[in-house]
């Protein structure tokens, strides 16, 4: 085998495909957003629950090169949902059954 | 007058004396004690009652006493009936009932004996869950904390086996890729090609690697697709559906490397699936995939060829010898000198050109296991990697006869055509607008002009250049009159 061809430095690993990337995190994130505001402002336990597994949903389907503020930010409201939620109402969540 | 004074005073103990004795009769358990104030205005206030099972009971006070006495006064049945009714009622709440029943009944006007009601009257008010000391009233919370600690143990788990499954891989393939390869490697954070000898990972799932260094290529980008074993709601879905992780090579070569021609082999599935996907495949392969039996590959396999004499150069034996052998994890194979990716979705005013095409190999291969993947697997993909050298240069040798490439031009040229008659009202409509940008660029500086003298010039300018394109315009319209006569 000859090896002595030319070598080409740069991988196309920046491709800017976007219909080809994986939409789950960013929709994640969005309803995540969505149903930490839902919990926090009509004082509902189990939006700010589902928040909180759509945050975590998120930053497992995650990229690597993806910024961490966003999803720690998220993460964040998604906790503070739930929090708020208890201080306002102690009482248990009770199942929809 | 004096003696209205001191008889007042006199009515008001005599009133409030009823009272205290109701009060008192508490310490009284002695029923001769209370027989003592057998006054007969009195007696309706006095406990009567000699059972000692109702004494040893705590009475509310005032009430008790009153209750017994008219009963008393009855004949002895009645004591015996009470003393029954007493027996039978050892709680708090009989005595209130037993209290109620020995009233007479013609005391009270206008009143019912109900004797239930009062049972179901009483309403106990349950302790809020949040003020009980147990924790089992929590259980949703309980159940949602458990489903959190479950999710993030498989993710843990599933980014393990993942990592395993990928250095796997790459244990096995490194060898041959470098030996076949000048640069194994390469995250593009370097100027410079350095082999980083390690694979990129873009994902929790997927793992990239960059080749270079080679004839007859440019470079091969190897993408390690796998399942996302580290999303708990992925594993459950694929419970119900089973997919298989991927590996997909995509090399890219050089022009000189490769001959016009556009050419798929793969699953049926796949092949219908890509047929409608992909640009160049729905362009030059119009037809339906064809059964591979005709060229001694098994019958799962689908072949899309621009034209016959593709097939019969690519089919050469080696060629069927590892796509029969290695048929189960092959998923497709696509040979394109006009890859440009998937279809775009038109949209308004936007491919005005051809899009962009690379001569490029594509493989994609199945990892068996079907999920249930594990590292050792990965050594059964080495003979497929073999498959795509053998490709490369198999495809640097690979020459069309003269029919064929007057065939494949013939092609091309007719996919331009149909995409500029497509794209003409589009492209003209661009036109006209850079035109008048240019019209109104050009007013604008010569409005902009101060010297007056020099903004007569540029106008002047302006429309002689205006005139020479009328003339042109006629004398087009006229040659092409007379061209029609």
């Amino acid at each position: 085998m000859d090896l002595s061809a030319k070598i080409i430095y740069k991988p196309p690993n920046t491709e800017t495909n976007p219909t080809l990337e994986d939409p789950t995190p960013d929709y994640m994130n969005l309803l995540g957003m969505i149903f930490s505001m839902c919990g926090l402002m009509l004082k509902l336990k189990w939006c700010a629950w589902i928040a909180v597994y759509c945050s975590f949903i998120s930053f497992a389907n995650s990229r690597s090169s993806e910024d961490t503020k966003q999803m720690m930010s998220s993460f964040m409201l998604s906790i503070s949902a739930v929090v708020m939620s208890y201080l306002q109402n102690p009482q248990p969540m009770s199942p929809p059954w | 007058m004096r003696h209205l004074v001191f008889l007042l005073p006199a009515l008001l103990l005599l009133l409030a004396l009823p009272d205290t004795r109701g009060r008192y009769n508490d310490d009284f358990d002695d029923g001769e004690d209370i027989a003592e104030f057998d006054d007969n205005d009195f007696a309706e206030f006095e406990d009567v009652s000699e059972d000692p099972a109702v004494d040893v009971e705590k009475e509310p006070p005032p009430r008790a006493a009153p209750s017994s006495t008219p009963i008393e006064d009855d004949e002895d049945e009645a004591t015996v009936e009470n003393e029954d009714s007493q027996d039978e009622f050892e709680d708090a709440d009989a005595q209130d009932q037993d209290m109620y029943s020995k009233y007479d009944n013609e005391e009270f006007e206008g009143y019912e004996k109900t004797n239930s009601p009062f049972k179901d009257t009483l309403i106990y008010r349950e302790v809020p869950a949040h003020l009980q000391n147990s924790w089992e009233s929590y259980y949703m919370e309980i159940l949602m904390v458990t489903g959190l600690l479950a999710y993030i143990m498989n993710y843990i788990i599933g980014k393990n086996k993942n990592s395993r499954l990928a250095q796997a891989w790459f244990n096995s393939h490194r060898e041959l890729l470098e030996s076949n390869f000048a640069l194994v490697g390469d995250d593009g954070t370097s100027k410079e090609g350095t082999s980083t000898g390690k694979l990129n990972q873009e994902n929790e799932h997927i793992y990239n690697l960059w080749c270079s260094g080679r004839v007859c290529c440019e470079g091969m980008l190897i993408q390690l697709k796998f399942l996302k074993r580290q999303d708990l709601l992925n594993v459950l879905a694929r419970m119900m559906r089973p997919v298989c992780d991927q590996v997909q090579v995509k090399v890219t070569l050089n022009d000189e490397d490769m001959d016009t021609f556009v050419f798929a082999v793969g699953s049926r599935k796949a092949m219908a699936r890509l047929q409608k996907e992909l640009q160049d495949l729905s362009e030059f392969c119009g037809d339906k995939p064809k059964s591979g039996a005709k060229y001694g590959i098994p019958e799962s396999l689908a072949i899309l060829s621009e034209m016959g004499e593709v097939t019969d150069g690519v089919m050469d034996n080696k060629m069927v010898h590892y796509l029969t052998t290695h048929a189960d994890k092959i998923e497709s194979i696509h040979f394109s000198d006009q890859f440009s990716g998937p279809k775009v979705m038109q949209e308004e005013g936007q491919p005005l050109k051809l899009p962009e095409t690379k001569k490029t190999l594509l493989f994609t291969f199945n990892v068996p296991g079907m999920g249930n993947t594990s590292p050792k697997d990965m050594d059964s993909l080495l003979p497929l990697m073999n498959m795509v050298i053998y490709s490369i240069d198999k495809l640097k040798k690979l020459r069309l006869n003269r029919e064929g490439k007057q065939k494949a031009d013939r092609n091309r040229a007719r996919v331009e055509e149909n995409f500029l008659k497509h794209t003409h009202a589009q492209r003209q409509e661009a036109a006209q607008t850079r035109r008048e940008e240019k019209k109104r660029a050009e007013k604008e500086r010569i409005m902009n002009e101060e010297d007056p003298d020099r903004q007569r010039r540029l106008e002047e300018a302006a429309q002689r250049r205006e005139q020479k394109k009328m003339e042109k315009k006629q004398m087009k319209m006229k040659q092409i009159k007379v061209k029609a006569m």
